[in-house]
């Protein structure tokens, strides 16, 4: 034991370069797979992070109120440590766009922020008494709805008996209930005068009560049989509170799932690249350290080590370097994602809430394992090597030898002969050298196509599917809508209907626009099969053919509002927007069946028009009154993949170069032995160290470039696989350009060559050729760490 | 040359020029030819010196012959001098010619004269060894003998290589 | 360098290493070679006894068997009165520990440790405190005019340097047996005459030593030698002891001659 300890502790202390970056890689590896899968977790479920921020509620309880009675009593309760209640009212939200007007519950609250369940405004401000009739809208609803600050809002009661203009002040998030429009109605928060304006008489009112239970895992139907025996057999009971429904924060929890699965699949992706990644270049650092020390192995033998404890002396270093890499990578996560230095891109609702601890350890000891594992083969062949420390036995296999003489014959400079020879002589380490440099270049170029891919989002956004950059509805303008659009663009008429499946198993959005066939027919670009060109039929995203398991050509009725429609699927198109859960067609077909579309515009912009410009020229055109709103494009919510492509890169690149200059010490090591010799041929020292350095070259050169190409070649597939299976549809991915990869090529080569220029240098200035006749099989220094 | 005829002598009896061909074969280019009047000069002086007896045998139509034989003596000054481990300048050469000779005598198989010989040396490397430790000594004393160090270690290395050579001679003739 | 008791050794073998019939064999292209062919060699207890011959003989072979770095193909191998030759490979590695010092030609010494380092790794292994180890350093480098070079790296040493903190690495332990392979194969003249003396010294203890060696004036300090030739024991004789007259510097003319 005391042996295997002082032996570690000089290896680690003559190999500290070494070690630290091993530490450094896993610390890396780490840090990236915490921060992605917290955004994966932030941009899946944004839940958590949310519930944190806003101080969630434990229970959320609607009361059917009847007046005049207190709902304080419920303090009372037991396992009840506060709660806030809020009189709420049922609405309908009347826009111009869209012909079923949406449920909305008004819920009249403080113009202080409350203390549980407090909604986090994103944009704009809370309740302010200036603004009477000003109110905040949830974040999805206010999507959904395409309302944001300033938005003019026409509410009605049930009844219809009254109604009320209102304006929008503010958006902000709210994990009271899920995301509008999987979970309706929307939420509406405002001043206590404006729901007394439309809340519904005779008893229809709500109380909406926001509960800080004693402790969270308390059973939710245990304080609802609590509330229900306190108002149904309360002494003046007559009509009681009765709970209409409640929400726990699990059910919130499990529909803010799988928002946009697109960017969990691409971080998923990512972790997947950092997982793979990691063990390969571990595996070749320490395949390599065991060649450089199999002499050193050996004596450890003679001198009494069994073969076990080698294994094991290894394996305990390498893990142990793993283990201060996983605490670095931890403790680097958490500085990196503290709120100094990070704030969530404005208007996502992605969070990067604190992962649990067990998530955490979970990610550092599944990192550890990998390169315990990683180490294992290595380990177990240095566990083999023979005790008897062999000089380089056999010379290396000539097999070039016939070729090299020719080559020399052909006059080819003998240092190129002489290294091509060298490198395809010496199999084991060429290998190691070429996988280490291969393996991360394929992850390094996939993660280029990934943010290329994104590039191309925000460069060419109908590549994706986003044809029309801007939607505009009337609102308050009373002129021709088409004739003002025509100053930025082309207008084609659209309306859309938010439809469930008839089994409710989930929803799609059927998008009328324009006509079938003719001029006005919207230019979809479609991905495969042709655009739709007659009435009756249609094209639609992956996300509707995997939701109702058809593929392009198949024929589908839906239910729009009342009717019931079928259309021919001739093409499938890219569909950002709703995870390609979407079937359009155009609007003769409705009209074919007795629908009305509503007015609503999709714009086409004329080329060169930037979509934020031809807003500002709509609005400056109509006085404001027109409702133009941007039409989004996912490739800001993706700029967060940027980011961790960023990372990937870099620590990708820290792994190649780690296993290059591993691999370039054992071909140094090797080589030295053959300086003496090659200079004594008659080989000037420039001479010589070019042999070194077309060695290295040749071999970075096959490793880089094999590496790009494979890259180049997985990364559509793997990327478009990423598509389809998040319903955006296969189709999405952009490849590199030509440019890139010649850079990425270049830039490769010239790090690899300078590393290796740099150490073949040091090595040429430390060792002296004559000394290497004389005592051919000096051990020298180590090459690496000696400073 | 004495102890060659006695050697070839000690396997059977010939006259002179069967003695000088046998010589011729056995040792090649390395030998000068030797000289058939030396050979006769050394027989008689063997005969004076009762090591070989002569006996004249009767040829139809030529002079008699005279064939010669080893005598007890003669074989006993053989074997001493086969057993005797060589010194001197001429070492190599004689243990050579007893290492070539020895055997078809049936006196002594190569590979016993060869560690016989071996055995020699390492005892005389053994004296030529504490001679060095002494000079070292004498020399951290003060007393330097730049000469005589110079000897010694002459004089080690080429026993160093004498039985360098000895194994040489094992490899190839074994 | 004191002597501790042998450990444990019945008192009625007389023989500290002791073969029979020792073979191995080597798959080299195909073909089975055969680098030891039946060797019987025994070692006596504080025995020098020192093995010669051509290259290619077995003798480097022999001394690996011989310490358990190679396992002997067929045949006898008795040390300590107990037989070793069927141990695997975790046993002789332990035996090594306690009984066998291992001396080679070329990579002596763990390059990335230092000199102190080296010598003390032997005793941690057996079991030594970090004290103990340190203290048994510090006699053996002293003994060997090493002291200074305690916090060396290895690299920076000169080649009998590195032999003779070879040596003390060897006999960290006290081993019953030292087994040395060519060590003075690589040093120049003036190193191997140290290294030399440095052995007598240890011998004079009591140390058993078998070592391979090329090196004359090496193997006329054994007791024995033996000269092993195409894998097998060619002579095996203890040294003559040559008496001779006072040397003087005409004697040495007289035998060089």
């Amino acid at each position: 034991m005391r042996g295997t300890l002082r032996w570690t502790r000089a290896d680690l202390r003559a190999r500290r370069g070494q070690a630290l970056l091993t530490i450094a890689v896993v610390a890396g590896v780490v840090a990236a797979l915490v921060l992605s899968t917290m955004l994966l977790e932030g941009a899946v479920n944004p839940w958590k992070g949310l519930f944190a921020r806003t101080r969630g509620a434990d229970l959320v309880v609607y009361l059917s109120n009847a007046p005049g009675k207190e709902t304080s009593e419920l303090g009372t309760l037991r396992y009840v440590r506060t709660l806030d209640a809020y009189p709420a009212a049922p609405a309908t939200l009347e826009q111009a766009r869209g012909s079923v007007k949406s449920p909305v519950q008004l819920t009249a609250m403080p113009l202080t922020l409350p203390s549980i369940s407090t909604p986090l405004v994103v944009s704009g401000t809370w309740l302010r008494k200036s603004a009477a009739s000003g109110v905040v809208v949830e974040a999805s609803f206010a999507a959904a709805t395409h309302l944001r600050v300033g938005s003019l809002l026409k509410v009605e009661n049930l009844d219809g008996t009254a109604q009320v203009g209102l304006t929008v002040i503010g958006i902000a998030d709210t994990t009271d209930q899920g995301f509008y429009p999987q979970w309706t109605p929307g939420l509406i928060w405002a001043q206590a005068p404006v729901i007394t304006k439309i809340e519904p008489k005779g008893g229809a009112q709500e109380e909406v009560v926001d509960f800080r239970l004693t402790s969270p895992t308390i059973a939710p139907t245990v304080i609802v049989d609590e509330i229900d025996n306190l108002y149904n057999f309360s002494p003046d009971s007559g009509n009681g509170l009765v709970v209409q429904r409640f929400y726990t924060p699990q059910q919130v929890e499990n529909s803010m799932a799988s928002n946009d699965r697109l960017i969990g699949l691409l971080l998923g992706l990512f972790g997947v690249i950092a997982l793979v990644a990691a063990p390969c270049a571990i595996a070749n650092v320490t395949a390599g350290r065991v060649l450089m020390q199999r002499q050193d192995i050996a004596m450890l033998k003679a001198l009494g080590f069994t073969p076990g404890q080698v294994v094991r002396m290894l394996l305990a270093e390498q893990t142990g370097l793993g283990i201060a890499g996983a605490l670095c990578g931890v403790v680097l996560a958490r500085v990196m994602t503290s709120p100094e230095f990070v704030r969530p891109p404005d208007g996502t609702s992605v969070g990067l809430g604190t992962l649990p601890g067990s998530w955490v350890a979970l990610i550092a000891v599944g990192t550890v394992a990998t390169v315990a594992i990683a180490t294992a083969i290595p380990a177990w062949w240095a566990g083999l090597v023979s005790p008897v420390a062999a000089v380089q036995a056999s010379p290396p296999r000539g097999h070039l030898s016939r070729i090299a003489r020719l080559g020399l014959l052909v006059h080819l400079p003998a240092a190129l002969v002489l290294g091509a020879r060298d490198s395809l002589t010496r199999r084991l380490p060429a290998l190691l050298t070429v996988f280490g440099l291969a393996i991360p270049m394929v992850m390094i170029t996939i993660a280029l196509s990934c943010w290329s891919t994104i590039d191309g989002f925000s460069q060419d956004p109908a590549r994706i599917g986003l044809v029309s950059a801007l939607t505009v509805t009337p609102g308050s303008y009373t002129g021709s809508v088409p004739q003002l659009i025509r100053n930025v663009g082309t207008a084609y008429a659209s309306s859309e209907y938010d439809t469930t499946l008839p089994s409710g198993s989930g929803t799609f959005t059927a998008l009328a626009i324009g006509s079938s066939s003719g001029p006005r027919r919207f230019p979809f670009q479609v991905v495969s099969g042709q655009p739709y060109s007659r009435r009756g039929e249609a094209v639609a995203g992956q996300g509707f053919l995997d939701l109702m398991h058809l593929s392009v050509g198949g024929y589908t009725q839906v239910q729009i509002g009342s009717l019931l429609i079928t259309v021919h699927i001739t093409g499938r198109i890219l569909d950002p927007d709703n995870n390609g859960d979407v079937l359009a067609f155009g609007q003769d077909t409705l009209q074919d069946q007795g629908v009305s579309p509503v007015p609503g515009y999709s714009v086409i912009l004329k080329r060169g028009e930037s979509p934020a410009a031809a807003q500002a020229e709509l609005l400056r055109l109509s006085n404001n009154d027109l409702d133009v709103t941007l039409v989004p494009n996912p490739a800001s919510s993706l700029g967060i993949v940027r980011v961790v492509v960023a990372v990937s890169v870099v620590i990708l690149a820290v792994i190649g170069l780690a296993s290059l200059l591993t691999a370039t010490a054992i071909g140094l090591r090797d080589h030295r032995h053959e300086t003496g010799v090659l200079a004594a041929m008659g080989l000037t020292p420039r001479q010589v160290m070019a042999t070194l350095v077309v060695n290295t070259t040749i071999l970075t050169f096959i490793g880089v470039s094999s590496g790009t190409v494979v890259g180049l070649v997985l990364a559509p597939r793997l990327i478009n696989l990423q598509g389809q299976a998040s319903g955006l549809g296969s189709g999405i991915a952009v490849g590199l350009s030509v440019v890139t990869v010649i850079s990425v090529l270049f830039v490769a080569l010239g790090i690899a060559t300078a590393a290796a220029l740099g150490m073949a240098r040091r090595t040429m200035l430390m060792s002296d050729p004559a000394a290497q006749l004389r005592s051919p099989a000096r051990p020298g220094p180590n090459i690496i760490t000696t400073r | 040359m004495r102890q060659h005829l006695l050697a070839l002598l000690a396997k059977e009896s010939a006259h002179g020029y069967e003695l000088k061909s046998a010589l011729e074969q056995i040792f090649g280019e390395a030998y000068p030819s030797p000289n058939i009047g030396q050979i006769y000069v050394t027989l008689k002086r063997l005969e004076q010196d009762g090591l070989v007896r002569s006996e004249d045998v009767e040829q139809a139509n030529r002079p008699n012959k005279k064939v010669y034989e080893l005598t007890q003596a003669g074989r006993e000054a053989l074997r001493a001098w086969v057993e005797e481990p060589g010194e001197g300048p001429r070492v190599r050469d004689e243990f050579f010619v007893k290492l070539i000779l020895a055997p078809m005598a049936g006196l002594a198989g190569r590979l016993e004269l060869i560690n016989l010989q071996r055995r020699h040396y390492l005892g005389i490397m053994r004296n030529l060894a504490g001679l060095q430790a002494a000079a070292d000594r004498a020399a951290a004393a003060g007393r330097e003998d730049v000469p005589a160090r110079l000897l010694i270690e002459g004089a080690i290395l080429h026993l160093q290589a004498d039985l360098d050579w000895l194994e040489r001679c094992q490899e190839e003739l074994l | 360098m004191s002597r501790s008791a042998l450990k444990g050794l019945p008192s009625d073998s007389k023989a500290l290493l002791h073969t029979v019939g020792l073979v191995k064999m080597y798959q080299a292209d195909g073909v089975s070679v055969e680098a030891v062919r039946g060797v019987d060699i025994d070692v006596g207890i504080g025995e020098f006894v020192a093995i010669m011959g051509p290259s290619g003989s077995g003798k480097s072979t022999l001394l690996h068997v011989l310490g358990g770095l190679e396992k002997a193909s067929r045949g006898e191998i008795w040390l300590r009165g107990q037989r070793v030759d069927k141990l695997s490979t975790a046993a002789w590695a332990l035996l090594r520990r306690r009984h066998v010092g291992f001396m080679f030609q070329f990579f002596n010494l763990l390059s990335n440790m230092t000199v102190a380092d080296n010598v003390e790794l032997p005793a941690l292994l057996a079991g030594a405190s970090p004290k103990q180890a340190r203290k048994r350093r510090e006699e053996l480098l002293a003994e060997l005019g090493l002291s200074d070079k305690a916090s060396a790296a290895p690299a920076r040493l000169s080649g009998g340097e590195q032999q003779r903190v070879a040596l003390a690495r060897a006999l960290a332990n006290e081993p019953s047996l030292l087994l040395a392979d060519e060590p003075t194969g690589n040093l120049d003249s003036s190193n191997t005459r140290d290294v030399l003396r440095l052995l007598q010294r240890t011998h004079a203890s009591g140390q058993a030593i078998l070592l391979v060696t090329h090196d004359a004036r090496v193997a006329s300090m054994a007791d024995r030698v033996i000269n092993l030739f195409d894998g097998m024991v060619a002579d095996d004789a203890p040294m003559l002891r040559i008496p001779r007259p006072v040397p003087s510097v005409r004697d040495v003319l007289e035998l060089h001659g």
